[in-house]
């Protein structure tokens, strides 16, 4: 194996914890005597507040405090949560209206938090949240992905949040102009409620004589201090954020919500721990939704099947409201993967955003990379149908060659290493795409429609680039690494304590992992992008040679020797005409004894000047019930380039993950507001999660170019399960239904609407 | 939740009698109520839980060979000892998952007769006995439409006689999100005729479609169906399927179920 990556399937060690009942979830761990907060939330999706009286709720039994806009307002803290925005095609900023921390005389979708009632139970502020009047005088809903309709915000005419383009524009109408084929395709890429298994929750502490702790299941402390600090008109240093263990985040708890800065409010102003936590519903109401976004491709070819050009349209739903970073991901986002894999240079996207009666929408696993390669991919599919090429066979001819890494894409990302075509090779033998049409032909025996799906995905690695690595070595013989990630569930305890273990020969089970305590931590970037593994280790090699030197100019003063007489060999110092072979472990005791603390604890902070681009192929097998219209998938193969693995057994588990959110969204998860803008989808009644039983024994392995970019050679996995799922599924859905002249398929494939399809064909 | 006061008689005349609080509500295993109860749709003053009657709990054989199954007995129950009646205990090992099942009740789903809930189907298809503290309720009697039935007030279902078809199997079309049945047949073949039991489709709830007994009592195969139309007229039509779908779902369900029927 590689240097840097010791490729060890390690089994996790915080499992024990999390199975055993013995993770520390925000809600385990609120404080004894915490109040308990409960949010109002409108019933009505779009609307005018006629009344509301919270005066009978302020007198409840046991009710601490009841918070509307307007006593915020009175109080003089920050009530608008603020968002990025892009620029549009002309030049001007993305639509920016504001978005309160509760309602400001309006409610624009079900679910919007109107008032923060706290109690000293949640029974009791549920009861007084009864008692609060609240009268509303109903709006025209504006529920479609589409321009236009009853307007929301006063400050985005039509319902345009913003007017993107990216890309040569001229260039790509000339080429298509000219192409010797043309295909236009509609995708549409369905909207998604997260479900992390633990909901939203968050409590909030004084701590000190002017201080404030705010816990929250969140993935990231420091955005989180920030906020809290600037809303309630705080230095930073006097607000303490952390994360304790969390249950999924998936991009959705990447960024901040209401509820935790009215519960850091309410702590601060009552001088009291305040706990708030979402049940199931609620969280379907309130949680930044995924996805939603309907697109048409067009691409180009000539003579040859080459592609000569492509070009995107999409309409992407923002909900309601701008959430924090929503703006970016259906546009800048999702061009950097817009010409995935394809050796082209005429690419153009123009993305609309538009404001709807529905929950804020923003980053969910993927965020932007995932929606770019289904359109690029479903559209890459269609082509070769239309125009009779082997869908292998166009992708083939279509990729960029080895030997022309490195690369810039059309969008300007330097792709550095990747053999696309082995890849294909591999998935195509392990799919075992030679023997598929004999399997058809026996599903179509037994009545059932088989069809075969790829898809050929590439990622882009986001989040911050940089991350700082702390490794102290503590006196009871311990040693803590201090990182700036978060894990969510994902296994970082195991990995960054195993990798340093790795390179310094200190064990594993001597070193614990600290976290999401920004107290602890002056910087990070939390968890998100697929960036942690590659940024963090990255930090921690930069430390790990820090402590080498360090001990290695310590040693040779000890032993008067010349610092290049002494090296290490990721176990033991050796020094040379010495017996001394100390461990690290025990230099550290050397330099305490000889009063050398400034040895015992190092901090290094990296930069990556570049980002990885982790690729692979799909390949979905589906089989079709024609007469109830059930998809189920039969076979499921994946071939990875992640580059070197640092623990392939996780990697592996972040790639069964992604791979069931992606046919989740496309078998069984859909999300219905009626024209109200009711949510008809408000529970696991009606929400359909997949279960394991949806989901094949899925064929994993990898063929790796390592990445140049990084010193470990890797590439992220977090994310690529889903990029790569929903076109590969969508793909052979297509293919199954073909033969019944079915020449659009549309997410999600749930058996009713595969009945409807299926039967309108035969109409 | 809304605060209530629990009690748990261990005799079904005790039952009866806290039952006869206004505002009582009987609590069998909770699968419904107990969600019910949590988002706050109901405000019963008094829970009457009837889990703790022992002569309302298990599986036996009557004298007339039918399988009876107390009113408070858990399906995972069912499941397990009602194996005179291969098809009774099909059905039961398939409602929910493992925690419903072990919590869920024969008398507690009858006395709800959710739409889409399994057992009004097993109950309706085997001509079952409903029988109550009071009196017996033929099944054709007892099902009056979407949770209703011909329980007064307090009454409780103590018992539920199954008579044991030849041959019977249970088919459910599961809606994908809760699993409940989209559509669920029940078919059961008596020496006298088949009786054919359908839920979660109509809008009237469990109903018999005579048509199908009929051509079935003719000849027990599938294609006996063949030539039969289910309008989708009256059938439920929500999110998860049109009325037209559920309709073609009892065709294909009930054609199924006979092939599997033993």
């Amino acid at each position: 194996m590689e240097k840097f990556g010791k490729s060890q399937s390690v089994k996790r060690v915080e499992d024990i914890r999390f199975l055993t009942g013995h993770g520390r979830y925000v809600d385990d761990i609120a404080p004894d005597g915490a109040l308990r907060a409960y949010v109002l939330r409108s019933t009505i999706a779009h609307g005018v507040i006629e009344a509301l009286d919270v005066a009978d709720a302020r007198a409840a039994d046991g009710v601490h405090m009841v918070l509307t806009l307007g006593d915020l307002e009175a109080a003089g803290v920050g009530v608008a949560l603020q968002a990025t925005v892009v620029t549009n095609r002309d030049g001007t900023k993305g639509a920016e209206p504001e978005r309160p921390l509760l309602a400001r005389d309006r409610v624009r979708f079900v679910g919007e938090p109107v008032a923060f009632i706290v109690a000293d139970t949640l029974a009791q502020a549920r009861d007084a949240a009864e008692m609060i009047e609240l009268e509303i005088a109903d709006l025209e809903a504006h529920v479609v992905v589409e321009p236009g309709g009853e307007m929301l915000h006063a400050e985005a005419p039509d319902n345009l949040a913003f007017d993107f383009g990216l890309g040569d524009e001229d260039a790509v109408t000339a080429a298509l102009d000219t192409a010797a084929h043309v295909i236009k395709v509609p995708v549409d890429d369905n909207r998604v409620i997260v479900n992390s298994m633990e909901p939203r929750g968050c409590y909030a502490e004084p701590e000190g004589a002017d201080r404030l702790h705010v816990s929250v299941n969140g993935q990231g402390v420091w955005g989180t201090r920030d906020k809290v600090a600037a809303m309630l008109g705080l230095d930073k240093a006097q607000v303490r954020a952390t994360n304790p263990d969390v249950g999924g985040g998936f991009g959705m708890k990447a960024m901040d919500y209401p509820e935790t800065l009215l519960t850091a409010y309410a702590a601060r102003a009552l001088g009291r721990a305040v706990a708030w936590m979402s049940d199931r519903s609620e969280a379907m109401q309130s949680d930044n939704a995924g996805r939603d976004l309907n697109s048409v491709a067009t691409l180009g070819f000539d003579a040859d099947h080459r592609l000569v050009a492509y070009r995107v349209d999409t309409i992407a739903n923002m909900g309601a409201y701008n959430s924090e970073y929503a703006q970016p991901i259906q546009t800048e986002l999702f061009s950097k993967v817009l010409p995935g894999v394809y050796d082209l240079q005429a690419v153009y996207m123009r993305t609309r955003g538009v404001y709807t009666n529905t929950t804020q929408v923003d980053a969910y696993r993927g965020a932007g990379r995932p929606e770019a390669i289904f359109v690029l991919e479903r559209a890459m599919d269609a082509a070769a149908r239309e125009m009779g090429v082997d869908p292998f066979e166009l992708r083939r001819i279509n990729f960029i060659r080895p030997d022309q890494f490195p690369y810039t894409s059309a969008t300007g990302q330097p792709y550095d290493v990747g053999d696309f075509d082995r890849v294909l090779t591999r998935v195509m033998a392990e799919a075992k795409v030679a023997g598929f049409e004999e399997r058809r032909d026996e599903a179509a025996a037994r009545g059932k429609l088989r069809g075969l799906g790829l898809c050929y995905y590439i990622e882009s690695i986001l989040g911050d680039p940089a991350e700082t690595a702390r490794v102290d070595f503590e006196e009871d013989g311990r040693v803590a690494i201090y990182v700036g990630t978060q894990s969510n569930g994902q296994g970082h305890e195991t990995v960054f304590a195993q990798f340093l273990a790795d390179h310094t020969g200190i064990p594993a089970d001597r070193i614990r992992v600290v976290q999401g305590d920004s107290d602890l931590i002056a910087k990070g970037g939390g968890t998100g992008g697929s960036r942690s593994v590659t940024v963090q280790n990255t930090a921690t090699l930069a430390t790990v040679a820090a402590m080498v030197e360090g001990f290695t100019a310590f040693l040779a003063d000890a032993e008067g020797v010349p610092a290049s007489d002494v090296g290490f060999d990721d176990e033991r110092f050796r020094i040379a005409g010495s017996n001394l072979t100390p461990t690290m472990l025990e230099v550290a005791d050397m330099a305490r004894a000889a009063g050398r603390d400034d040895l015992l604890s190092v901090s290094k902070r990296t930069k990556l000047d570049n980002r990885s681009f982790p690729n692979g192929a799909h390949v979905a097998e589906v089989e079709i019930d024609p007469e109830t219209g059930v998809v189920t998938v039969e076979r499921y193969t994946v071939i990875d380039d992640f580059g070197n693995l640092i623990n392939p057994m996780l990697a592996e588990g972040q790639v069964h993950g992604g791979v069931v959110q992606g046919l989740g969204q496309a078998l069984t998860e859909r999300v219905v507001y009626d024209e109200d803008g009711q949510l008809l989808t408000a529970s696991f009644m009606d929400y359909g999660m997949p279960r394991a039983d949806d989901v094949p024994m899925m064929y994993f392995d990898t063929e790796a170019t390592p990445s140049l970019y990084n010193p470990m050679g890797m590439k992220g996995c977090g994310e690529a399960g889903t990029v790569g799922a929903l076109a590969a599924v969508t793909n052979a859905v297509q293919d199954a239904v073909w033969s019944r002249g079915i020449r659009e398929v549309q997410m999600p494939f749930t058996p009713h609407r595969v009945w409807q399809m299926l039967r309108q064909a035969a109409a | 939740m809304y605060e209530f006061e629990m009690t748990r008689p261990t005799t079904i005349a005790d039952a009866a009698k806290a039952l006869g609080d206004e505002d009582a509500q009987a609590l069998g295993g909770g699968q419904t109520l107990i969600p019910t109860l949590k988002q706050r749709l109901a405000m019963p003053s008094a829970l009457v839980s009837l889990g703790a009657i022992p002569e309302m709990k298990g599986v036996c054989m009557s004298d007339a060979g039918e399988v009876c199954v107390g009113g408070a007995t858990p399906h995972a129950v069912v499941a397990a000892e009602a194996t005179a009646y291969p098809g009774l205990a099909g059905l039961a090992a398939h409602i929910g998952d493992p925690a419903v099942r072990n919590r869920g009740t024969v008398g507690g789903s009858l006395a709800n007769n959710d739409p889409s809930a399994c057992y009004p189907a097993a109950a309706l298809a085997s001509g079952a006995t409903i029988v109550t503290n009071t009196r017996e309720i033929a099944a054709d009697d007892y099902f009056q439409g979407m949770f209703s039935t011909a329980l007064e007030d307090g009454e409780i279902i103590t018992e539920v006689r199954f008579p044991v078809p030849e041959v019977s199997h249970y088919e459910k079309f599961v809606q994908p999100a809760s699993r409940f049945a989209l559509v669920g047949v029940m078919v059961a073949k008596f020496a006298d005729g088949v009786r054919v039991a359908v839920t979660g489709a109509s809008e009237d709830g469990v109903y018999r479609w005579t048509e199908a007994e009929a051509a079935l009592s003719a000849s027990f195969s599938a294609d006996a169906l063949a030539d039969l139309a289910v309008s989708g007229d009256g059938m439920i039509s929500d999110l998860h399927g049109s009325g037209d779908y559920r309709a073609h779902l009892v065709k294909v369900m009930t054609g199924r179920a006979v092939a599997k029927a033993a």
